[in-house]
Parts: structure tokens; sequence; C-alpha cells
């Protein structure tokens, strides 16, 4: 296994950028989810990190190898792809054996590895089939044994569980797990399933319009997001963004909402709001940092009920402020009508304080440490 | 709503004993009136010919004719495939150029249509379009337009009167379908199939014959046959291209059959009868690749 090493990767596919400058290092051993949505340039990322398609511009590094010109075969790399592509013409068998074959193994050590991959992925009962006579769960599980049955300095896998059904995709988030602790792999995943990336990666990098927007271990992610577009894509249902406009009058710093509401800042926040330039900032909070109140007290913001969604183990409430919905995760037996006056407050400690006009996070030092528009190569913290 | 009366195994009895309906439309009907008349259409002329070859000369100029010869004689397929015979020699003469030109066609339309089609297919490279589109333009002329230029051409390269001209004649009749067809299987091949293969440890030329080529042998065969039948069946170019006569191929070599054996009917019929068979035989064994090429391959695009 070997460390990867993406130096200032750029794409063009004709005049579409679709990878602008990455710059990432996955160590050794590590679990790294590339995350974000649809067409954000992951697949194209992989790609590049395996030689399948020609970079436009940086370097790539495995190990202490420059590979950037190397072609896939001499990578020695192994990779997963989302619709499994197993060959249709050999059996489940020859499916496995052919990455060993090409690598000119000898045939007692090829029957070995083949056996003892299919061992462990339980589909021995399947060697002799040909991949359309298997479940989408089975093809998924050769697919994998396709790239177990080398040691490859690393391995990268496109969506490798997406076009499973929702149970077996938990269960084969937790074998991958197993996996990649057993085997101690570097793994580069792509999802944009971002439950996936929080469960299994060390380190994820969020990815958006080709770039890389934070990069760090999970809880980084989630609780200390760098961007409004990080704070906006993880977690479920999203962070409420409030807009508003920073005041300070008699020493207090308030936020004065759009539609006339005013939410005083503690004195830490209003640190973090005095480096906004523009003077506008988006107050983030995510729906369980919510605090429902039935009665007005000073210093909560006014709005009304918009819908009340009961889950089980807890409630999801829609709440109206201005013309804007919010939603507010609260205790599971709060019920209410649509169109109740409530007052809502936001649990200051928690809460991410954004500049309007860069949508960059603002911390109480002024330096955000995870902003991405320098060149510098990212270590995870 | 199922009655209370009887129970869910009495339904579901009935149930599984139900056949589906089958109703003869209308559609149907007239499908398969089409499906015979086209059927006749074919048949009836190979029937003829082969009934007209099993008769004396004397009682295929009979009338009326008999369908059933009355006094079956093979004479005459003895008389062509005998090789002590003087027309035997000059039949076989001619079967045997046909084949040889149009086998080395079928190869070289492969040869060539395979990585054409695998190149316009997955490769981008300038004029991509500008060439795909010139080689489908080729087939919007009749081939009768290319006579002259053809002539001059080989004139000019001194390849009158040699099967080379008529193998590449033929190519540039086979190839632009045969290209297409082939392009069509593999865009429907996913390009991931030689990306893994890459991976694993193929280089591209690798990836391509033990990966993608085996996926698309229907799509060769097809365009084997096609080219086969092309170079087999093609008169006016051999007739203008050649003029040694131990270098005609069938079509035109029958052709003087017919002018020195005016009468010779049955022979006639024998010779053509021959001619068919290779045709018939190899389409027969292989036709299944060739209906799965066509209602498969070209799908798309
Ligand atoms: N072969 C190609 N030719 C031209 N543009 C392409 C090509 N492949 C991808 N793109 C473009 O590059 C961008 C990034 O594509 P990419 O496939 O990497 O996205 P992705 O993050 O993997 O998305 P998804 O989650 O949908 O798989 C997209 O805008 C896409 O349209
Ligand atoms: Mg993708």
């Amino acid at each position: 296994m070997a460390e990867v090493r993406l130096d200032g990767l750029i794409k063009y596919y004709d005049d579409v950028l679709a990878v602008d400058d990455v710059n990432l290092t996955i160590k050794d051993g590590d679990f790294v989810a590339l995350l974000g949505p649809s067409g954000c340039g992951k697949t194209t990322t992989l790609n590049l990190i395996a030689g399948l398609i020609d970079l436009s511009d940086g370097e790539i590094w495995i190990g202490d190898r420059d590979v950037t010109d190397l072609d896939p075969k001499d990578r020695d790399i192994a990779m997963v792809f989302q619709n499994y592509a197993l060959y249709p013409t050999k059996t489940v068998y020859n499916n496995l054996a052919f990455p060993l074959q090409m690598r000119k193994t000898p045939k007692n050590a090829i029957d070995e590895r083949v056996r003892k991959t299919a061992e462990m992925l339980s589909i021995t009962h399947l060697l002799d089939r040909l991949p359309r006579e298997l479940s989408g769960g089975q093809q998924q599980r050769v697919a994998l044994g396709r790239a177990l049955v080398r040691n490859p300095r690393a391995f990268l896998m496109d969506e490798p569980l997406s076009n499973l059904d929702a149970k077996l995709r938990v269960q084969m988030r937790a074998e991958l797990k197993r996996f990649h602790q057993t085997l101690n792999a570097t793994m580069i995943y792509v999802t944009h399933d971002q439950l996936e990336a929080m469960t299994m990666a060390d380190n994820i990098a969020v990815m958006s319009d080709g770039r890389v927007q934070q990069y760090g271990p999970p809880e980084e992610i989630f609780y200390d997001p760098a961007n409004l577009f990080v704070a906006g894509f993880i977690g479920s249902p999203a962070m409420n963004f409030l807009h508003g406009e920073i005041s300070t009058e008699n020493g207090v710093t308030s936020v004065k909402g759009d539609p006339g509401w005013v939410y005083p800042l503690t004195p830490a926040n209003a640190q973090k709001a005095s480096h906004c330039t523009s003077g506008r900032i988006i107050i983030g909070a995510r729906p369980a940092n919510l605090i429902l109140s039935r009665e007005e007290h000073p210093g909560m913001i006014p709005g009304s009920v918009y819908t009340v969604e009961p889950t089980g183990d807890t409630t999801f409430v829609h709440i109206t402020i201005g013309d804007q919905i919010y939603v507010a995760i609260t205790d599971p037996f709060f019920r209410a009508e649509p169109d109740d006056p409530i007052w809502v407050d936001l649990e200051d400690d928690r809460i991410h304080i954004f500049d309007e006009a860069t949508e960059e996070v603002l911390r109480e030092d002024g330096l955000n440490s995870q902003s991405i528009h320098g060149k510098k190569t990212l270590q995870p913290a | 709503m199922a009655s209370n009366a009887t129970s869910v195994e009495e339904r579901r009895e009935r149930a599984r004993r139900r056949k589906p309906k089958r109703q003869i439309r209308m559609s149907d009907v007239l499908a398969w009136f089409t499906l015979i008349l086209l059927l006749l259409f074919s048949l009836v002329p190979m029937a003829w010919m082969l009934s007209t070859s099993l008769k004396t000369q004397f009682a295929a100029l009979q009338l009326p004719p008999e369908w059933i010869p009355s006094n079956i004689t093979f004479e005459h397929y003895i008389r062509l495939l005998s090789p002590g015979s003087e027309v035997g020699q000059e039949f076989l003469r001619y079967f045997w150029n046909s084949i040889f030109v149009s086998t080395m066609t079928t190869l070289a339309a492969v040869a060539i249509a395979v990585p054409a089609g695998y190149a316009f297919s997955k490769f981008r490279f300038p004029g991509r379009q500008g060439f795909f589109i010139a080689v489908l333009i080729r087939n919007m002329f009749p081939a009768i337009v290319f006579l002259i230029p053809l002539f001059i051409m080989m004139r000019t390269f001194g390849l009158i009167d040699t099967h080379l001209a008529l193998i590449i004649t033929y190519l540039t009749f086979g190839l632009p379908l045969a290209i297409w067809l082939l392009k069509g299987f593999y865009d429907n091949i996913p390009t991931e199939l030689e990306y893994a293969a890459r991976i694993d440890g193929a280089s591209r030329f690798q990836a391509f014959i033990r990966i993608i080529m085996p996926l698309s042998t229907p799509g060769i065969i097809a365009t084997a046959i096609y080219a086969f039948i092309i170079a087999w069946n093609e008169y006016v170019y051999a007739l203008t291209f050649l003029s040694s006569r131990n270098l005609l191929t069938l079509p035109v070599g029958l052709q003087r059959f017919f002018d020195e054996f005016v009468t010779n009917w049955p022979g006639l019929m024998a010779a053509s009868f021959v001619m068919s068979i290779p045709v018939v035989i190899i389409f027969l064994v292989l036709q299944r690749f060739f209906i799965q090429a066509l209602t498969e391959g070209a799908v798309k695009s």
C-alpha cells in the first residue's frame, strides 16, 4: 500500500472544466471519500488517478513514484466501477483470474488467490457462472473480488454500492469498512451519499464544481464546515441559513434579519462576525440546534408553524420566518397546528457564521485554515 | 371482488390453469399473408432452378413444364464438377476465382472495419465526424456511378485484369456499412470494460483483443457475411475489369455459359444452383449471429 498524492490536477473536456486544481494527499492506509453532488468531477478525478484519461495539468504520485505519464497497467492500482464492468464472456472464476493472468502469475498461484478471494467474499459457489447469471449484489461482490485478488498499491472505487438496494447497501458498507481495516489498504472511494462517506471514511474530500471544498475527518466536515457549500451539503435535513445585516448598538452586536427580526450575537459569535467584510452574514444552524418556544422571549426570532412531521424518534417542524421555510428537530411529542405562532432560539455555541459575500466561514481568529483557494497541498488535520 | 363462495385455493387453481388469451387479430393475418407472399417470391425461383437442373435437356423444354421431373438426372452436375471435362474445368476455375476474390474481400473488410469501427466509436480525433459522414455518403450513390472513375484509377495503377482490382472495388462497396455496423456494436459496449481490463494489467491493444473483440463477434460475423455476399454476386465490375478467361468469377462465367450453350437450360440452372450453395451454407451456419447483429448492434446512433 502507498500514499497517493494529487498535485494541482486540472482536467478539461474540450471547454468543460471538470477538475479544477485538485490538491490532495491520501495517506498510506487511509480510507478517503470523494463526496459531492452529481457532475462535480468525482469520477473524472478517480479516472485521472487510474490513468484512464489524460490529465490537462498537474502531477500524480503513488508512493515515491511519479505516475503522471504511466499507463493504468503500470500504476499498480485496482478499481471497482459503478456498473461493475465484469467481463461478460468470462466466468466469475476467470473474471477474478484475469488481473493475475495479465501479470503473468503462475497458474497454481492464480488458483490459490482466486479461491482465497472467493472464500473471503463468500462467492465460491458462483465461480462457474457467467456475470449475467448473477444478482446485482453478487455482481458487486465479484467486482470487489477482482480488485481484492491482487495486492495493489491503492484501491479506487466509483460508487460501488449505488446500484444495490438499501438493505444490501448497509451490509456491504460495513463489510467494506472491515476489508479496509483488515487489509490496511489505501482506498479512494467516490460517492454522492454523505452517509456512506461519513460512516466509512477516515477523511472526506467534499467536492463541488471540480474543486475540493474541504478535506478532513468526518467530524470536522460536519461540525466545522469551511464554507456555505459544505455546510449545506452535509447533514440531513440540511442546515438552515438565516441571512442578515450586522449592527452594533450599545456594545451589543446583533443580526438584523430581512423580515424584521433581530438576533443578538454572543461575544464569541460577534467576534467572528467582526471579520465580515461585506456587513452581511449568514447564520448557519442545524435543525437540531434550533430551540422552539410557544411564548415570546426577548432575543428570539418570531415565526409560524408551517407543518409538523413526526418521524417516530424525533419530530421535524417546518417554520416560516419571513418568506423562508426552516426546519427544526424537536422532541417526538411536539405537536402544533399550521400557522401557530412560534419563537426560535439558536444554540449559540453550535451555530456557524458565514460571510454572505465570500460564502466562507468566519472564525474568531479571522483565519480560515481550511480555505482551499491557496495552492498548498492539504493535509488532513 | 372474489365471492366468498369460492375458496382461495380454488381461485388459485383456476388462475393457474388459465391460458393467456390468444386472439387472432387482423394485423396478424396481414402479417402472415405478407410473409407467405415474400416466402413464395423467394422460394419459387429457387425451386424452379433446382427442378430444371435435374431434368434432361429435352424435358426442360417441355410444355406444360413438370414441377417434379419424372426422370431425375444428375448429368449436369457431374459434368460441371468433374475436372476431367472441358466444361467442368472451366466451371471449377470460375468457382475457385470467386471463392478467392470473395474470401480475400471478406478478410480485408474485417481487418479494416473492426479497428475502424472501434476508432470511430471510442476515439476522439480531428475530423472524426467528417470521416464518418464521408464513409456513409459513399453508400448514397449507386455502385455503377463509380465504374468509370474506378476503371481509370485501376488502369493508372496497372491493375486492370487482376483480382486485386476487384477486391479493392468490393471493399469500397462493403466497408461503409461494415464500419457503421461495427461502430454501433462498439457504441453499445461500455467503455468501463476497456477501462477495467487496462487497470487489470492489459495494454490498450490487449484490452481490445481479449475483452472487447470477443463481445463484438456477432458484428464481425455479420460484417464478414455481408462482404462475402457482395463480392460473390457482383457482376458489372467483374465483367469490366477482367478480360482474361482464366481470371473470370462465377457471375461473369455463368454469363458465358449462357452465351455459348444457349439451349442448355438445365446446365445453366445446375451451375446457378452450385453457385448459390456457398452463400446458403454460410448463411445457415451463421444466421444466428447475423440476426443478433442487425437487431442489437445497429439499434443506437
Ligand atoms: N467524456 C466526457 N466528455 C465531456 N464532458 C464530460 C465527460 N465526462 C464527464 N464530463 C463532464 O465533466 C463533469 C464532471 O463529470 P464527472 O463524471 O466526473 O462527475 P461525477 O462527480 O462523477 O458525477 P456523478 O455523481 O453524476 O457520477 C460534468 O460536468 C460532466 O458533464
Ligand atoms: Mg461519477
